[in-house]
């Protein structure tokens, strides 16, 4: 239950610095993304729902405060999500390439979706500028950003759930 | 008559001998000698002196670096706090400045009323060009209004809860301005994009577009009042077979650096979209 309860002020957190801070700190166009970061990295730490929870809160976070529609950060979280979910355990048993791989497919379905909604909604958003200016430049940022989140959730879920035991 | 006694008159002599000495002394007159007697007595105390500070020094040295490091830590406190009172005041004087330009502003053009905010944020999806800012509801703001700043042109209100709102800026996709040319007086429209480019697009092939035009807002379509400046024409395209010219636009707002804006307060916005016959682009 704490796992769920503790999502709140964290994410809430994690929203404001994304807001305030993370956003206009860009590489070209590209941008981190911290709530994305910080459902991959709770997730691949164990096999367990409290992710979905987190996914849900960050991603309503961030709905209330972009100009896109408000489902596709759910959306976008709940992806990374299942992904982390979905790979847990199967790649060698180590949580940091899954840590990579989950931010790595998590950026593209999060990109990908994004620009297919302007397109939808008649802006010209261009696949190729999209790729070279935001997406390439925001796994990089999300990279760099991924491994001091996972030490902080690490952290964080220790406190959390102290009774289990983590390497 | 009592004799003399051989002892008082010794005394007397050395008493007339002392005063004598004193007199030459105070005088001068015993300077050389003075100095012949006391320069190596000087010399072996200065050589002395030095000897002992030495030791002196060797013994007492690590209280002083003790006392020493102590003392620069507690200089290397004061100064540090004294940066960070420097940065904040810094921080104050910028901010005072932006408010005193966007209050120039607002003077220049006393028929409008503005509300003045902070920008404390951005949208986090990179793709958008919004900005969130600390006035909502709660102190008269609305959907829709012109948002500007000294040098021209910010956008508009896109969002508003009670204690903050959504700025779409004409830098964004989804963000189109009518704007005029200051020269020709023709019209035109920019648009923005996903990477936050300004382009200016269907003005006519017949109008002489330059390089560093100045272009200002139109007010048609309702949405911005007119004459405020928005930027500069930079690069054009011009392709014969084209119905319109097209070229990039320079905004005169740094977007990234965006601290303070005014919010136009009184403007009407007009809603021409029944005006607009079905199955218009």
């Amino acid at each position: 239950m704490i796992a769920y309860l503790i999502s709140v002020p964290v994410m809430l957190i994690l929203s404001v610095l994304q807001s305030t801070a993370v956003s206009r700190i860009t590489l070209l166009n590209g941008s981190a993304d911290l709530i994305l970061l910080a459902v991959a990295a709770w997730g691949v730490r164990e096999r367990s729902y409290d992710v979905f929870i987190w996914a849900l809160v960050g991603g309503l976070f961030i709905a209330v405060i972009t100009a896109m529609p408000p489902y596709l950060p759910i959306l976008s979280y709940g992806f990374v999500a299942l992904l982390s979910r979905l790979l847990f355990g199967r790649i060698w048993q180590s949580p940091i390439v899954m840590l990579i791989l989950t931010v790595l497919l998590g950026t593209l379905f999060q990109n990908g979706l994004s620009l297919l909604v302007l397109q939808i909604s008649g802006m010209d958003a261009d696949w190729m500028t999209a790729v070279r200016n935001f997406l390439l430049p925001g796994l990089l940022l999300n990279f760099f950003l991924c491994f001091p989140m996972y030490a902080v959730i690490s952290d964080l879920r220790k406190w959390v759930k102290p009774e289990k035991h983590y390497e | 008559m009592k004799p003399i006694s051989p002892s008082s008159l010794r005394n007397a002599v050395v008493v007339f001998l002392v005063i004598g000495i004193l007199f030459l002394a105070i005088s001068g007159f015993l300077r050389p000698i003075l100095g012949f007697i006391m320069d190596p007595l000087v010399t072996a105390q200065r050589w002395l002196s030095e000897r002992f500070m030495a030791v002196y020094d060797f013994f007492t040295l690590p209280r002083n670096v003790t006392e020493l490091i102590q003392r620069n830590m507690e200089l290397e406190d004061e100064v540090a706090n004294l940066q960070s009172q420097i940065i904040q005041l810094k921080e104050q004087l910028r901010e005072a400045e932006i408010l005193y330009s966007l209050l120039d502003f607002a003077r220049s053009r006393p028929a409008d009323e503005y509300i003045a905010a902070a920008v404390i944020g951005k949208d986090p999806s990179p793709f958008l060009q919004y900005v969130i800012i600390d006035h909502g509801s709660d102190d008269g703001v609305r959907y829709g209004m012109p948002v500007v700043i000294q040098r021209g042109l910010v956008g508009r209100i896109d969002a508003v809860t009670a204690s903050a709102a959504r700025v779409q800026l004409i830098t964004d996709a989804g963000s189109t301005v009518n704007v005029t040319l200051q020269n020709q007086r023709a019209d035109a429209v920019i648009s923005g994009s996903i990477t936050g480019d300004i382009s200016l697009e269907m003005i006519a092939q017949n109008v002489p577009l330059n390089e560093g035009d100045i272009l200002l807002t139109s007010g048609l379509g309702g949405n911005y009042p007119a004459d405020i400046l928005v930027g500069q024409v930079t690069d054009i395209t011009k392709t014969e077979n084209e119905l319109f010219q097209s070229a990039d636009v320079q905004p005169v707002v740094d977007f990234d650096s965006l601290r303070a804006v005014l919010i136009i307060k009184n403007f009407q916005i007009t809603n021409i979209s029944p005006l607009i016959p079905a199955g218009a682009p």
